[in-house]
């Protein structure tokens, strides 16, 4: 991309031409939601020509959310793509996408699962009931049920980190510099200029959701469900047990004596 | 040759969320549902050409409907939450207003059962034995009541059709998978649970009835009716599938297709529905043990498939998730505990109601006679 | 029964699950601080710390910042440091405020993205070594016989007796120890005084350089008195670090320059993966993909693997060109071909005979390209540079002829005539003829017509034959290469690790020569260095101490002239002077590779009596070498095996004693980048944590240097204790604990470059955790010092700034000494198994075994018509595969088939295979994929481990867990070559420079069934 050009977008010339591209929240979405400074609006955008499939962002997402064993929030799917003989590694950061209207909320029959007025969705883990609707609902795969919790569980867009003035651990620890986050109501923000400049796409837009994680460089063929050779990875919570010991064991400090600060 | 290929080297596996315990608690719900239908006729429109096998139907509605709750609760990861539905109001969750149906239902199920057996609680209250207070008092000191019955059937008929509605709808609106996504699921699901309770009628008849073979003819008869029912939906999805006009069908489709596992499936769900079909239409007589047996296969298949089999399905990955069933309570065990629980319910009904004696040929039927 | 669980979740009620601690965080631990949204004002969060300090979770060696919950001892989270290029671009000015720099790194005015700051994968998750149950915390010695996996725990004061003294310690009869085996004097073979004293029979193999080097050199070397201490280069990219040698002229330091990745134009990555791997792994990995989008950098990887490097959403920004393994020297040929014959190559440059001149001439550096060499045969000095002395110029003695002061002698271009180099201006690029010498005339040609004869000698077509990449590709990317001035390069690494490597990274380094890149920005660098903290002050001596030795003799590597043996000398007279017993690498440094075989297996050139394992897993690392590890495992062999490491591993597993060494955040270090960053720095790895080995009666955890200092003592060494260490005004100073070294390194590096570092104000040592070492720094430093040091482990190192890596669009730190068209050293070295001598410049060679004999012509392809190579993980690195976390992301290494290849074999993705090469057989799963060039098996390394906790050890009565999944997968080591034409034990190396073959071993493979 053109350096001055971005340098331009960043500035005055930017704020002129405002968050316009983003269509703004409908009266009624917004109504149901709750908490959070609705002066803002969390979003995230991926430059994926930047990412290198280190998985920094997958390891440090389960480390500052302490995830489960062999559960995910986010992962960069990866993948070798062959084109007219030409073959390359893609490599796709997925995590949730925080739609603007987000089918995972409807759902909810308890209300467990809700958007903040910043635009993040987030899961109440003393409400949830483990139903599971929402992972069904969500069609990125965004969700899981946390074993260790008995709850939903997604990427909260670190809310715990944005609200104390931080980055989130994916975006912070991003070796690509692939991940951008930032304030979408801000056009002065990075992901504002890259939203406004950069016609980033979204994953599954027929879907309606208005995913609020944005991607530069997405390539059709990975827009929606990939079609291709499934990677031989397989749930390691079986193949766990396979190993024939428990992952608590292993730990010299056992995590049920997890306390944290 | 292809001329894009694409190799997934690194992803994550999804596991199922929903667990086999839901597929059991949608089965165990649509052969209720189909149970409670096939029994109207008998008591709740006094048909007595359908009475016999609406004993049967009610007796698989009971059990059934009584089984199927708590395996819905178990599918809950935080089952001791469950009133965490009761205090608030969701509108827009299908699975909200199935918190408030279910209750619903199970309710108006079991005082239409008990207006319906009322005449024999009745009955046995009659007989010399030391239970025979306890019949009383379970009689409320009544018999037959046609009214009553007829009233509780209508209101648990209405309540059986929202329990069909929601349980279909609660899948169908998940958009998020194509498979689930359509407007015939909560027809399917309709379709295949009235063959499979014909089904279990089928089979009630011969090991909780006298076997009549009278039930038996005209279960099958109802079991072609419900399968025929069933492939007239299935060929229909297909067509507009195949056909591209229904956009989410094609887009199912495409999903499953190149994967052997469902062609497998596929073959066996057509066998499992023409099979039983046609030999309930050629020989519906002494054939029901196997048609029976076929058609509640095909309705536990069914929802197999869907639950499980759709839950395979990545939403965004390639290919398709493994998914072993787990030996423990996520599996197996949830199976067979359901099953387990239902037999006992079936034993329990039936030790308090025993099957009636086979009226003799020609005799009038003792009670109605008084 | 089916039941049971959700009535235990009734029972439990509202928390069916584990209570996290936030409604909607979960059991996210509350963040490290706080950043004030108006003013970035920082509010630490109580019981956490944020320490800079450094990564080991590969040897790219990253300053890192850690999250340290200090009432549990454990790190929450790691990423990376602002202060250091290893992590962070742009990164902080040295001056900022600790306080400051974690403003840098937060959302406050959106600092925190452009000065974004990482750990790789590896590295967020190599915080589990902290507490893996795999690791070593108390002395081991073993019970039973070697690798038994049966141990019990012992003393150390015990380990340091009975390590030291010897004795009947196995009940197996007496073994010498460390004290007797300390014998300065006797040689070890009297007829063969050259192989030195008897001490030289301790040897000590190293691999993950982590920055304690300089006193374990001090110990082994310079104390206790042996020659052989060795690193794991000549099985990391030793073949490269030859070539390079080669034209930097250093074959024994083997300089190396890296492409300025940050702001070339176009690269090509020939047999390295930036992205993938590489070293520096994650700095590479942020420039690469910062440059591709918004830089001008285009590049291109050559290699017969597709890995990370080549990011298809890059576009044509990346470019993947599949080469045959072990071919690169045809392919660098091919474009050194071209570009003499389309006349492409930077004459202005190669012309310039000294770095006067070139100065003079606005270069940036200088090169060998038109001294003359002697080429008439049969001559005395064939193969060498014509010096002045031979053309009469001047007259030295025989100390000082041909040494630094006896000029090289080029042509100059007006009037034909010889000239010294140093005295020329732009001198004659090409000469073919003779020369009048005091002698008689004299055959010469320059160095530049040599290697142009070179490339001549093949054609493009043939070229492009034998590595398989397309004539007219290898044109274009030379145009390409050629069209950007300076600001073009290749670099080469891993991939050269192959039958042929010392010539085919001689031909792909030379191609940067005749770039004329070299020190330029956008070109290629050498890098800003390190602050020396081991030197001679400027605060404390530490290089050196009275008494300590010179260690002398020859090396187990063999790596120094044959024909300087009394082995050479006795064949000689017995009229066959060649072959020698086992191939000599005159040019080499240490050779591990050598060590493992003839060393220790065949005691060639003697036997080894007591080895010394630190951090290093040679077994594991070296195609070929699982095969020795009976003979490690023989007490008769080597009579004792000490290891040092915090795990055990495929080597360690093998050894008598295991001293539990400390990992990453608990260990001290002082580390460099390995190349690639053009200012100076050293990252400071400090003790953020507690360790978890046990202590010492004096409170010290057990770690290398206790018991470096421990055995030191028994031994009764110079250069430690009390008073060992020399300020620069004589004073003395004791060397009894770690810190007692390692501060004291750091106030070198405090004091080293124009001026010493600032003082760490209190605030700096509150917010960087370094509160905790004030003890140890008030104690081991002067009043003066410590708050400097203080200054450097606040800030995790001392980092140059950045704007001064480059002067105007020169490097600031610049490689003076000339580049080798023509090696000289290498150019009249000589095989000791054939006697023949080796090309002085870059060459196409095919992969010979040592005899000379092709490898194809032993190992036909017809029966082994697949080549095995092997890439790094771009996960996992050998030592991580403990880690959880990553091994459930990517849980095994299917091996890569090519998918034309598969067909044919009926081979499918997840099939098992099975791969034999004449080294051996392993059962593999197949993954098919187009990314993978013809004929080859892409193995990812990393996977395939036999210990680390694939097998439980059992230590007195606890036995460690035992995870099958850590021994997932292959290691392609465990199908490496011996070389079938040396008659003892061997593993197949590059004649020339003796580094271990992972590239390019011949295999087939079956399919032997479906997967599971
Ligand atoms: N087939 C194949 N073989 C290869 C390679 C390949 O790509 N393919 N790569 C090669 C390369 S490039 C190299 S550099 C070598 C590496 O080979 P080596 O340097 O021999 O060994 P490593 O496996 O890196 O591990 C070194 C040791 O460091 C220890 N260690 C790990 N973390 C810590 C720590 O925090 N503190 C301390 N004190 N010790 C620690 C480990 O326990 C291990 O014993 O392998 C080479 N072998
Ligand atoms: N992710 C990760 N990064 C690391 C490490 C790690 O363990 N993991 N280790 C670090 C260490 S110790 C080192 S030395 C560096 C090494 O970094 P690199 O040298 O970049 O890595 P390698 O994987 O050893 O080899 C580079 C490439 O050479 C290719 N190759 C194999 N044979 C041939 C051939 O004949 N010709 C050509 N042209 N290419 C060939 C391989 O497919 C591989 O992709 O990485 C460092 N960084
Ligand atoms: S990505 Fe999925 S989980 Fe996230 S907001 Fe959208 S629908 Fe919900
Ligand atoms: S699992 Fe929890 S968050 Fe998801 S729909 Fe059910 S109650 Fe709501
Ligand atoms: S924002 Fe936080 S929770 Fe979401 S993927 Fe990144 S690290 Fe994970
Ligand atoms: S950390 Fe950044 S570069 Fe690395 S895999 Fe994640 S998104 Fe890609
Ligand atoms: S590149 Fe290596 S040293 Fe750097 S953070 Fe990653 S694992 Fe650690
Ligand atoms: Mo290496």
């Amino acid at each position: 991309m053109d350096q001055s050009r971005r340098n331009f977008c960043l500035g005055v010339g930017a704020a002129t031409a405002g968050a316009a591209t983003l269509p703004p929240v409908p009266a009624e979405a917004a109504a149901t939601r709750q908490g959070g400074d609705p002066a803002h609006r969390w979003g995230m955008v991926v430059d994926v020509r930047k990412c290198v499939g280190c998985q920094a962002c997958t390891v440090a997402c389960i480390m500052e959310n302490d995830v489960p064993e062999n559960s995910f929030r986010t992962i960069v799917s990866t993948y070798e793509v062959t084109e007219e003989g030409r073959s390359g590694t893609y490599m796709l950061p997925r995590l949730c996408n925080h739609c603007e209207d987000p089918p995972c909320i409807p759902v909810c029959p308890t209300g467990a699962t809700y958007q903040r007025r910043d635009g993040i969705v987030v899961v109440d883990n003393t409400v949830c009931v483990g139903c599971a609707y929402c992972v069904q609902a969500c069609p990125y795969d965004a969700r899981f049920i946390n074993h260790e919790t008995q709850t939903a569980d997604k990427c909260t867009f670190c809310v715990h980190r944005v609200e104390a003035g931080l980055l989130p651990a994916c975006v912070e620890t991003c070796v690509g510099g692939a991940r951008i986050f930032g304030d979408l109501n801000d056009p002065g923000s990075t992901v504002s200029a890259l939203v406004r400049d950069q016609a980033p796409k979204v994953l599954k837009p027929e879907q309606g959701t208005q995913p609020r994680v944005f991607y530069i460089g997405l390539d059709p063929k990975f827009q929606g469900k990939v079609d291709g050779t499934p990677t031989l990875w397989r749930p390691s919570a079986a193949a766990e047990h396979d190993d024939g010991y428990r992952v608590d064991e292993a730990h010299a400090e056992p995590r049920a004596a997890k306390e944290h600060a | 040759m292809m001329d894009t290929s694409i190799v997934e080297v690194i992803n994550v596996t999804r596991e199922v969320a929903w667990l086999p315990w839901a597929v059991q608690y949608f089965f165990l719900i649509g052969l209720s549902v189909g149970g409670l239908l096939l029994s109207l006729p008998g008591y709740a429109f006094a048909r007595a050409g359908w009475r016999k096998l609406g004993r049967v139907a009610l007796l698989a509605a009971l059990t059934c409907g009584l089984a199927a709750p708590v395996a819905l609760l178990s599918d809950l990861h935080q089952p001791g939450r469950f009133w965490h539905f009761y205090v608030v109001f969701r509108p827009t969750s299908w699975m909200w207003w199935g918190s408030i149906i279910i209750p619903l239902y199970v309710t108006a199920l079991l005082v239409y059962g008990w207006a319906c057996l009322r005449e024999e609680l009745h009955e046995q209250g009659r007989v010399d034995s030391r239970l025979a207070a306890l019949y009383r008092l379970a009689a409320l000191g009544g018999g037959r009541d046609d009214r009553l019955i007829r009233t509780a059937g209508l209101v648990a008929l209405a309540a059986s059709l929202l329990v069909a509605l929601y349980t279909g709808s609660e899948v169908a609106v998940v958009r998020a998978r194509p498979l689930w996504h359509t407007p015939f699921l909560p027809v399917q699901f309709l379709a295949t649970a009235l063959a499979g309770a014909a089904g279990l009628v089928l089979l009630l008849n011969r090991f909780a009835a006298d076997g009549d073979r009278d039930v038996e003819v005209r279960a099958n008869r109802l079991l072609a009716a419900a399968l025929g029912a069933v492939m007239l939906v299935g060929a229909l999805w297909l067509a507009l599938g195949l056909s591209g006009l229904e956009p989410t069908h094609a887009e199912a489709l495409r999903s499953v297709a190149g994967s052997e596992a469902w062609r497998v499936t596929a073959v066996w769900a057509v066998a499992a529905t023409v099979l039983p079909f046609a030999i309930a239409v050629a020989k519906p007589a002494g054939t029901g043990l196997l048609t029976g047996l076929v058609a509640v296969h095909g309705a536990w298949m069914f929802r197999w498939t869907v639950f499980i089999g759709g839950q395979t399905v990545p939403k965004t990955g390639a290919g398709f998730y493994e998914y072993a069933l787990p030996a423990g309570p996520d599996g197996v065990l949830g199976i067979v505990g359901t099953a387990g629980l239902w037999m006992f319910l079936l034993l329990a009904v039936t030790a308090v109601l025993p099957i009636p004696r086979r009226a003799a040929p020609g005799m009038p039927h003792p009670i109605a006679a008084e | 029964a089916g039941f049971s669980e959700t009535g235990r979740k009734l029972v439990k009620g509202a928390w069916a699950g584990g209570k996290p601690e936030n409604a909607v965080s979960g059991n996210a631990p509350k963040p490290e601080f706080r950043v004030d949204p108006a003013s970035g004002d920082i509010v630490p969060t109580p019981g956490q710390i944020v320490a800079y300090t450094g990564c080991i979770g590969c040897t790219t060696l990253c300053g890192v910042r850690v999250r340290v919950d200090t009432e549990r001892n454990r790190v929450l989270r790691v990423a990376g440091n602002p202060y250091t290029p290893m992590s962070t671009d742009p990164f902080l000015p040295y001056g900022t405020p600790v306080k400051e720099s974690f403003k840098a790194l937060s959302r406050f005015q959106e600092k925190g993205l452009n000065g974004r700051s990482t750990a790789c994968g590896r590295g967020n998750a190599v915080l589990e070594n902290v507490t893996s149950p795999f690791r070593v915390t108390t002395p081991l010695k073993r019970v039973g016989p070697r690798g038994s996996g049966r141990w019990e725990p012992i003393p150390f004061d015990r380990l340091v007796r009975e390590v030291c003294d010897g004795g009947d310690l196995f009940g197996e009869g007496p073994v010498e120890g460390l004290a007797a085996l300390r014998d300065l004097k006797t040689p070890i073979d009297p007829a063969a005084p050259e192989l030195g004293p008897r001490v030289n029979q301790v040897a000590l193999v190293t691999g993950v350089p982590d920055g304690r080097e300089s006193l374990a050199q001090r110990f082994f070397q310079q104390a206790y008195g042996s020659i052989n201490y060795v690193g794991h280069g000549s099985y990391c990219g030793g073949a490269y670090r030859a070539g390079s040698g080669a034209v930097f002229g250093d074959t024994k330091k083997q300089p190396h320059a890296k492409p300025d990745i940050a702001n070339a134009e176009f690269v090509v990555f020939i047999g390295t993966a930036p992205s993938n791997a590489g070293n520096p792994f994650k700095r590479q990995a942020t420039l690469v993909a910062k440059a591709r989008t918004d830089g001008a950098l285009r590049y291109v990887v050559v290699d017969p693997v597709l890995t990370n490097a080549r990011a298809a959403a890059a576009g044509e920004r990346a470019g993947w060109i599949p080469i045959r393994p072990g071919t690169d020297g045809a392919f660098a040929m091919g474009i050194i071909r071209w570009m003499f014959e389309n006349d492409r190559i930077d004459a202005k440059y190669l012309s310039q005979p000294n770095g006067k001149a070139a100065e003079a001439a606005g270069e940036a550096g200088w090169c060998n390209a038109t001294h003359l060499v002697v080429v008439q045969a049969g001559h005395p000095r064939e193969g060498r540079l014509l010096r002045a002395s031979d053309m009469g110029w001047v007259t030295l003695d025989d100390k000082e002829r041909y040494g630094d002061r006896d000029a090289f002698v080029v042509l100059d271009p007006a009037t034909g005539a010889p000239a010294a180099h140093d005295a020329a201006a732009a001198a004659t690029l090409f000469h073919d003829g003779g020369v009048p010498t005091p002698a008689g005339d004299l055959a010469v040609k320059t160095g530049l017509t040599l290697l142009r004869e070179e490339a001549m000698r093949l054609d493009l077509g043939a070229y492009a034959d034998a590595c398989g990449v397309p004539a007219d590709v290898i044109a274009g990317l030379a145009r390409e290469l050629t069209s950007h001035g300076k600001k073009a390069a290749v670099n080469a690494h891993g991939g050269m690790m192959s039958g042929s490597g010392f010539y085919n990274a001689f031909a792909v380094v030379t191609i940067n020569t005749l770039l004329g890149n070299l020190n330029w920005k956008g070109g290629t660098i050498v890098g800003g260095g390190r602050f020396p903290e081991g030197g001679d002050g400027p605060r404390y001596r530490l290089a050196g101490f009275p008494g300590q030795v010179k260690p002398a003799g020859i090396p187990l590597g063999r790596n120094v002239p044959y024909e300087k043996t009394a082995e050479f000398k006795a064949a000689k007279q017995a009229g066959r002077a060649y072959p020698a017993k086992a191939p000599w690498y005159p040019t080499a440094p240490g050779l591990t590779t050598e060590w493992m075989s003839s060393g220790i297996a065949d005691g060639y050139p003697y036997p080894v009596k007591a080895l010394l394992l630190w951090n290093a897993n040679p077994v594991y690392g070296i195609p070929g070498a699982h095969r020795f590890a009976r003979h490690l495992a023989d007490p008769k062999t080597v009579p004792l095996v000490v290891a040092i490491d915090p795990f055990i591993n495929e080597s360690t597993a093998l050894a008598d004693y295991i001293v539990p060494d400390t990992v990453l955040y608990e260990t001290w270090g002082w580390t460099s980048a390995w190349g690639g960053v053009p200012t100076k720095m050293t990252t400071a790895r400090w003790p953020v944590l507690v360790p978890r080995t046990d202590k010492l009666p004096d409170g010290q955890p057990i770690q290398l240097e206790p018991f470096l200092i421990a055995l030191a003592e028994r031994l009764g060494l110079p250069g430690f204790g009390p008073g060992a260490i020399e300020d620069m005004d004589g004073n003395r100073y004791p060397l009894e604990t770690a810190e007692d070294w390692h501060l004291r390194a750091g106030a070198n590096v405090a004091w080293l470059g124009k001026q010493p570092v600032p003082d760490a104000g209190d605030e700096d040592i509150a917010f960087s955790g370094v509160g905790r070492l004030l003890p140890a720094l008030k104690a081991t430093l002067k009043p003066e010092e410590w708050r400097k040091v203080a200054f450097i482990l606040a800030r995790g190192g001392r980092y140059q700034n950045q704007a001064e890596g480059f002067e105007g669009d020169r490097a600031a730190q610049r490689f003076a000494k000339p580049l080798q068209v023509y090696n000289e050293a290498v150019g009249t070295s000589k095989s000791s198994i054939t006697g023949r001598r080796w090309p002085g410049t870059a060459s196409w060679m095919p992969a010979v075994f040592a005899d000379g004999t092709p490898v194809g012509d032993v190992h036909k392809p017809e029966d082994w018509p697949f080549q095995l190579v092997s890439s790094k993980s771009v996960l996992v690195s050998a030592y991580t595969i403990g880690a959880t976390r990553l091994r459930h992301l990517h849980p095994e290494n299917p091996v890569g088939v090519n998918a034309e290849d598969a067909g044919r074999l009926g081979i499918e993705t997840g099939d098992r295979i099975r791969i034999a090469t004449p080294g051996g057989a392993e059962l593999a799963t197949a993954i098919v994929r187009h990314g993978v060039m013809p004929g080859v098996l892409a193995v990812e390394h990393g996977f395939g481990h036999k210990e680390y906790g694939a097998r439980a050890h059992v230590i007195g009565d606890r036995r460690q867990p035992e995870v099958p999944g850590i021994a997932a997968g292959v290691n392609l080591n465990d199908l490496g070559l011996a070389d079938p034409t040396r008659p003892g034990a061997s593993v197949w190396v590059d004649p020339v420079a003796g580094t271990a073959v992972r590239q390019g071993i011949p295999a087939k493979i079956e399919r032997v069934g479906s997967p599971t």
